[in-house]
């Protein structure tokens, strides 16, 4: 029981080096990390080192201007901007969705696949053609205007697109799906005899809740936080359509390096480096939280 | 299969040796142009009479085109710079310098587009579609006069405008209402910028370089300062609603050019290609899916008299145009500039 619960970062069974057969077998995934893992980021790595390049692309050398660009006010408020959105869109889908895993981890089988479905389903359609839709919904001769004018519950069309509302909102839509899938993974696994002796121990349903089901639930909760987080604070699309650009994340200020009029790319470099370095840092956080959690 | 795998082996053993130059053959054409841009019956009528087939891989911006061709991963024939990348591409010695004599065509581009700073002779780029930025009016809901930028950017009109994602378009913009030219991209002058645009920025609703008529169209916004293209497909949906207004201030004007670039493995194909979108009508199939302005004298007289009479397409009058050069290093400091007044603009 221990041993599954102890989170996903620890292996289970016990350590023993792989064998012959076991590299061989595990060459291809190696391989596989190495190039398109590693060896990008190692680029990335060395190009935030580097002289801008007149036309883009660097020029080789040495210096640390990058990185002291990142640090300028400019950039470090608005990657506290997109932290923030990141934080609030990684609340709201814990908060949103925990029950609706727990649901239907707890729902009868023969619902259960019907409700995953129905979570997973969004996800047939292109995400850009999904977010569009929002469009649809929230501009101001759009379908939730029209509706609300219909019941007569106001009078002037409500300015919901390209507002941090629409960002928010757009962002949980999107993200929502990755914070259920996990939680609902741990729920299922979830012994119902340790609720029951919880209640009949004498816990009250939010005593049995807060320390018998969250705990036994975390490494679900901790790869659901990690998986809206993290790719939630590197997005720009969402806040292209929705927030009308009004906003930028820091997602869209690395495309502009690239992509865009600045040309920059050692620039773009160290702020995806620095981004990454992030990422570790919030992913060590969680995994060390999630098992405190789980040891408690 | 062994034996396919074999000769795909000795392709490329072939390939190798001969190096890039002999790859393509007079098979293949790699086009690497704008989305949105190049109509599907060009691309399709030429591979019919030549033989040669067009691939035709987009991008959506100048410095996006340059990433990829800098990068090296793709070899490409031709591409679709606009004017202030192609004189910083001609400065770097990436585009190949055209042989006129195999484009006997050529002599349908207007005088008007010799002479222009960023390829006076036309040596290295050939007009493809020339555009202007200017402004949109939703004539329901705006009623007054508005005749330039200063008109657009009024308190009055918070939360009614759309305008380019774009620093450099956006810098322009105010430097022009200081009476300086596109070329006036200085340390010093973008000071002089900073607090107009710490003005108008607050004011912008939606920055949207790909489909600014979309806000217009919805009814988010009344406003805007888009691509002439866009406009012209305004104004033909919904005639008599929407107005084209070039900025009295001064308006930034861009072409599109086909251009070489260096390195390209099949140059024959690229100047057929040229040559080609060059007669008069192919060049006003173009039009007639992307309403731009024409700079083919010859294909401009077989357009019907609606689409000559858009005002987006073919501005009125005798207004005042300048196209972008090259700002090399400055434009990291006019991305910044926007990046920090659009952060504190915003929410």
């Amino acid at each position: 029981m221990r041993q599954e619960t102890t989170g996903f970062t620890a292996a289970a069974g016990p350590q023993r080096p792989p064998g012959t057969a076991g590299w061989l077998l595990l060459a291809p995934l190696i391989l596989w990390a190495v190039a398109f893992v590693v060896a990008p980021a190692v680029i990335m790595l060395g190009y935030s080192f580097a002289h801008r390049g007149t036309l883009g692309g660097v020029v080789p050398g040495f210096t640390l201007e990058n990185y002291a660009g990142v640090a300028d006010p400019v950039y470090l408020r608005i990657v506290w901007r997109s932290i923030v959105y990141a934080a609030i869109t990684t609340a709201i889908c814990l908060v949103a969705g925990y029950p609706v895993a727990y649901l239907i981890g707890r729902a009868d089988a023969r619902w259960r696949n019907l409700l995953l479905m129905g979570v997973m389903v969004p996800f047939w359609t292109s995400f850009l053609i999904r977010t569009y839709a929002w469009v649809t919904i929230l501009k101001s001769e759009g379908l939730l205007n029209s509706l609300f004018l219909q019941l007569g519950m106001i009078g002037q069309p409500l300015e919901m697109l390209y507002t941090p509302g629409a960002v928010v909102v757009g962002l949980v839509y999107t993200f929502l799906p990755f914070m259920i899938l996990p939680i609902y993974s741990s729920v299922e696994k979830l012994d119902g005899a340790l609720i029951e002796a919880a209640l009949d121990l004498g816990a009250g349903p939010m005593r049995a809740f807060s320390r018998v089901i969250v705990p036994l639930t975390s490494p679900g909760i901790a790869a659901g936080v990690l998986l809206v987080f993290v790719p939630a604070l590197g997005i720009y699309a969402v806040n292209d359509i929705l927030g009308g650009g009004r906003v930028d994340m820091i997602g869209n200020i690395i495309e502009n390096q690239f992509k865009g009029n600045a040309r920059n790319w050692p620039f773009g470099a160290a702020l995806g480096t620095t981004l990454l370095v992030a990422f570790a840092l919030v992913y060590a956080w969680v995994s060390r939280r999630q098992r405190e959690l789980a040891f408690r | 299969m062994i034996r396919t795998a074999s000769r795909i082996l000795a392709a490329l053993a072939l390939v190798a040796a001969l190096g890039p130059a002999r790859v393509a053959g007079a098979e293949e054409l790699n086009l690497f142009a704008w989305s949105e841009y190049v109509p599907q019956s060009v691309l399709d009528g030429f591979q019919k009479e030549t033989g040669i087939q067009v691939n035709y891989e987009t991008y959506a911006s100048n410095e996006e085109m340059l990433a990829k061709l800098l990068s090296g991963a793709a070899s490409y024939d031709l591409v679709q710079p606009s004017e202030y990348t192609v004189e910083a591409m001609v400065k770097e010695k990436l585009l190949l310098p055209l042989d006129h004599a195999k484009l006997p065509n050529l002599k349908n581009i207007g005088k008007e587009y010799y002479g222009q700073p960023y390829d006076p002779k036309l040596e290295y780029s050939v007009p493809y579609m020339q555009g202007t930025v200017g402004i949109v009016v939703n004539t329901e809901k705006v009623k007054d006069p508005i005749t330039g930028y200063g008109d657009v950017f009024q308190e009055k009109y918070k939360g009614r405008i759309v305008v380019l994602d774009d620093a450099l378009e956006i810098v322009t913009w105010a430097l022009a209402t200081l009476g300086l030219g596109p070329d006036a991209v200085t340390k010093e002058n973008l000071e002089k910028v900073r607090p107009i645009l710490a003005k108008w920025l607050p004011l912008v609703k939606v920055y949207d370089s790909d489909s600014p008529k979309t806000a217009l169209l919805n009814g988010d916004v009344d406003l805007g300062i888009v691509w002439s293209g866009e406009a012209a497909i305004l104004l033909k949906e919904e005639p008599g609603k929407f107005k084209y207004v070039l900025p009295k201030e001064g308006a930034h004007m861009f072409i599109d050019s086909l251009a070489i670039p260096k390195g390209a493995p099949n140059v024959a194909g690229a100047l057929k290609f040229i040559d080609y979108v060059l007669r008069p009508e192919v060049s006003r199939k173009i039009s007639e899916e992307f309403p731009y302005t024409n700079p083919n004298v010859e294909a401009r007289k077989l357009l019907t008299k609606e689409e000559r009479d858009n005002a987006a397409s073919y501005p009125p009058g005798n207004p005042k145009l300048e196209t972008f050069r090259d700002i090399g290093p400055m434009a990291a400091d006019v991305d910044k500039l926007f990046t920090d007044l659009k952060a504190k603009s915003g929410s």
